[in-house]
Parts: C-alpha cells; sequence; structure tokens
C-alpha cells in the first residue's frame, strides 16, 4: 500500500519505520526541519514542508496515496489535513491522531477522518468506559465503546 | 449584533473594544487565561478562557447565537478550524478569518472562509506608498489587489481618447469629471486638460499607470 504519514519525531516516525519494514511504501512529510536524512538512512521517503500547504502534499504523492495518517501535534493541524487529504485528494482512507481529549469530538466525517487515534481517551475507555460522553454528530466514527461496540472494535482505528 | 472572537491579541483586543464601544455584544475567547487584563476597563463584553476550537468553548462564549464570528488567534489551522465549525455547524451567518501565511490560502479558498491576510495588504499598502505616492487610492478591494484610483490629466495627455487607458485585465477608466460633472465616458471620449479620471486599476499595474500619466501628477 501507499502510505503517507505526517508529523515529526515520535509516534509519525515510529509507524513509518514499522510500516516501512512491513512492506508497505511509505513516504513521511516531516513537519520539523533537517531530519530527511535521518530517516532516509531508516529507508524512508522523506520530505520536509507545510503540510498545510496543498502542493506540499501533492509533491509527496498524495493523489496516489490508500491512506493517509496525519499524526502531529497540532489537533488543528491534523483537522486540516485530513480535510485536504480527503476533499482535495480523495485519499480513501484518512487516519487522525487527537492530541487533547477535548477535540476528539471534532474528528469525524466532516473533516474528511474516517478513524482516530485518540491516546488518552483510549485509556480511560479501558478503565472507565461509562465516563466517556458518546459522540454527539451523527457520522462521528466510534470513539468511547458502548454495550453495541464490541471494545474490540476500536482495533481498526 | 452578538459577535464571537477567538485570539485576544492586539488584533483581537483592537477589534473587541471597538466593537464594543459602538454597542455590538463581544465574547473574546483566548486560550491564555491573562490575557483578558488586556482589555481596557470600560469593556463591557465577555471573556472566556479556552481553544477556540473546541465546540464546548465556542458553546460557553454563546456561539448557538452569535451573528458573526471572527478567527484571529496567530495559528491559521486554529482559525480554519473554529471559522468552518462556526459556520458549518452553529450556522453563524457572517465569519471572518485572518490569514497569516499567504501560502495557506488554498485552504481558506476552498472553504468559501472570508479572510484578511495581513502580509498581503501590509506589503501592497508598502509598495503603494514607497513607489506610488501620487496615486492615491480611492478605494481598495479585498487585500488591496485592486485599486481605484483618481488622477488629473496631464495637458500633454488632452486629445487622448479614453479607451488608450484601458488594458484588460490592468487599467479600466470607470468615472470621468469635468467642470464639476461627472459622467461613465464612452471609449471614444476625447480628453481635455483639467479633466479628472477614475481608474480601476490592478496594485501589479500601478506602475504602467504611473509612467501612463506621466508620474509627476498628484
Amino acid at each position: 500500500m501507499r502510505i503517507i504519514v505526517i508529523g515529526g519525531t515520535g509516534l509519525a516516525e515510529q509507524v513509518a519505520s514499522a510500516l516501512h519494514r512491513a512492506g508497505d511504501e511509505v513516504t513521511v512529510i516531516d513537519t520539523e526541519p533537517g531530519r530527511e536524512s535521518a530517516l532516509a538512512q531508516a529507508g524512508l521517503r522523506a520530505v520536509y514542508g507545510d503540510p498545510l500547504v496543498p502542493s506540499v502534499l501533492e509533491a509527496a504523492g498524495t493523489l496516489k496515496a490508500d491512506v493517509l495518517v496525519a499524526c502531529t501535534r497540532s489537533d488543528e493541524d491534523n483537522l486540516v489535513i485530513s480535510l485536504l487529504a480527503k476533499k482535495r485528494f480523495g485519499v480513501p482512507r484518512v487516519i487522525a491522531r487527537v492530541n487533547d481529549p477535548a477535540s476528539d469530538e471534532l474528528f469525524d466525517q466532516a473533516w474528511g477522518v474516517d478513524a482516530l487515534v485518540s491516546p488518552a481517551t483510549s485509556l480511560v475507555e479501558m478503565i472507565r468506559p461509562e465516563s466517556l460522553r458518546r459522540r454527539a454528530w451523527p457520522g462521528s466514527p466510534p470513539l468511547a465503546s458502548c454495550p453495541r461496540h464490541p471494545a474490540g472494535r476500536r482495533r481498526r482505528s | 449584533m452578538h459577535v464571537v472572537i477567538t485570539g485576544c491579541g492586539r488584533t483581537g483586543r483592537a477589534l473587541a473594544t471597538r466593537l464594543d464601544a459602538e454597542g455590538d455584544e463581544v465574547t473574546v475567547i483566548e486560550l491564555d487565561e491573562t490575557a483578558g487584563r488586556g482589555l481596557p476597563a470600560r469593556f463591557r463584553g465577555q471573556f472566556v478562557p479556552g481553544n477556540g476550537i473546541h465546540p464546548r468553548v465556542l458553546e460557553a462564549a454563546g456561539i448557538a447565537h452569535a451573528e458573526a464570528f471572527v478567527a484571529l488567534t496567530p495559528n491559521d489551522s486554529a482559525n480554519i478550524v473554529s471559522a468552518r465549525t462556526a459556520r458549518d455547524v452553529y450556522r453563524v451567518p457572517h465569519v471572518l478569518a485572518r490569514l497569516h501565511d499567504p501560502a495557506h490560502a488554498p485552504v481558506y479558498t476552498e472553504l468559501g472562509i472570508a479572510t484578511v491576510a495581513s502580509v498581503p495588504t501590509t506589503v501592497n499598502r508598502l509598495i503603494q506608498l514607497l513607489h506610488h505616492r501620487t496615486l492615491e487610492p480611492h478605494q481598495t478591494f479585498g487585500n488591496g489587489e485592486t485599486l481605484l484610483v483618481r488622477s488629473k490629466v496631464p495637458a500633454y495627455l488632452a486629445g487622448r481618447r479614453v479607451a488608450e487607458f484601458n488594458v484588460p485585465g490592468e487599467i479600466g477608466v470607470v468615472e470621468l469629471s469635468r467642470a464639476g460633472h461627472s459622467s461613465i465616458p464612452e471609449p471614444s471620449a476625447a480628453l481635455a486638460d483639467g479633466d479628472v479620471l477614475s481608474f480601476i486599476v490592478a496594485a501589479a499595474s500601478l506602475g504602467r499607470l504611473r509612467s501612463f500619466l506621466g508620474g509627476k501628477w498628484s
């Protein structure tokens, strides 16, 4: 699969490396400058740039991507990247990282998000699922598991 | 009019203060809880600490019955997220946002959110003041890309036709004042000494218009 991973050090890089080892064609849009050579050494195709600029996404091959992962440390950046990926580039599967659980409810189809990863919410869900409020808007991917959504279903995001 | 503003920096504060003085009902949202202290004592509006991208914060600011929303944080993507939420989720009729990096303009354009772009507006105005002092605009459009300027016709151009000034996509003559009477001139109309013309002109073509006019006229 052709996968674009957007973000800096940490999660984005780890996800990109693991997918690359699994045999996927991975391109990283790095939001931190000067790390292209380190990423290239790991065998990853990396471009440095501002992913909010459509020409940067295009140069990374977003038009041909099967999956895009918006994995920056900024929720608002991840939302805008997801929207561009889905609406402008028609990426079939857009996955976004949520940094602040207060932003959870924003990450939905309206922003082009097919699935989300929200570490804080996932942890709370394991311990106190009843404390999570149901997602308010229709069309949202399931966030908190409720009796009709077995916990296993969350694994897809 | 109830106006919700995100961002309590110089611009947000100045806009909030001004709208409040003009009788509008203003709520300012700002991440930094201490920023509210920058608002003047006479400010009667509300200050809501929090992140303006979060629906709960927008709701606390009364977004549901706001007539206008203005996103003025220093972060383009935060402005995009809150402006789109205000418009599409809360159906706020008038939504405006500040654009910092001109490279982000396509995103706003695609979403149909009207922006005030600080950088192009400032640059267009500075070029105007540096190079085209003699052509003071009566009106500017958009972020200063198009201007309406008036200029006296220099004596040596008397007898020329209006059409000679028209350059498609760059310069157009839209009005002629002669002896206190204003009209929309025919392209074939001949100019006379003492005429004053109004031009609609692209910012990039100001130099061309100035050279038409000899560059010495104010």
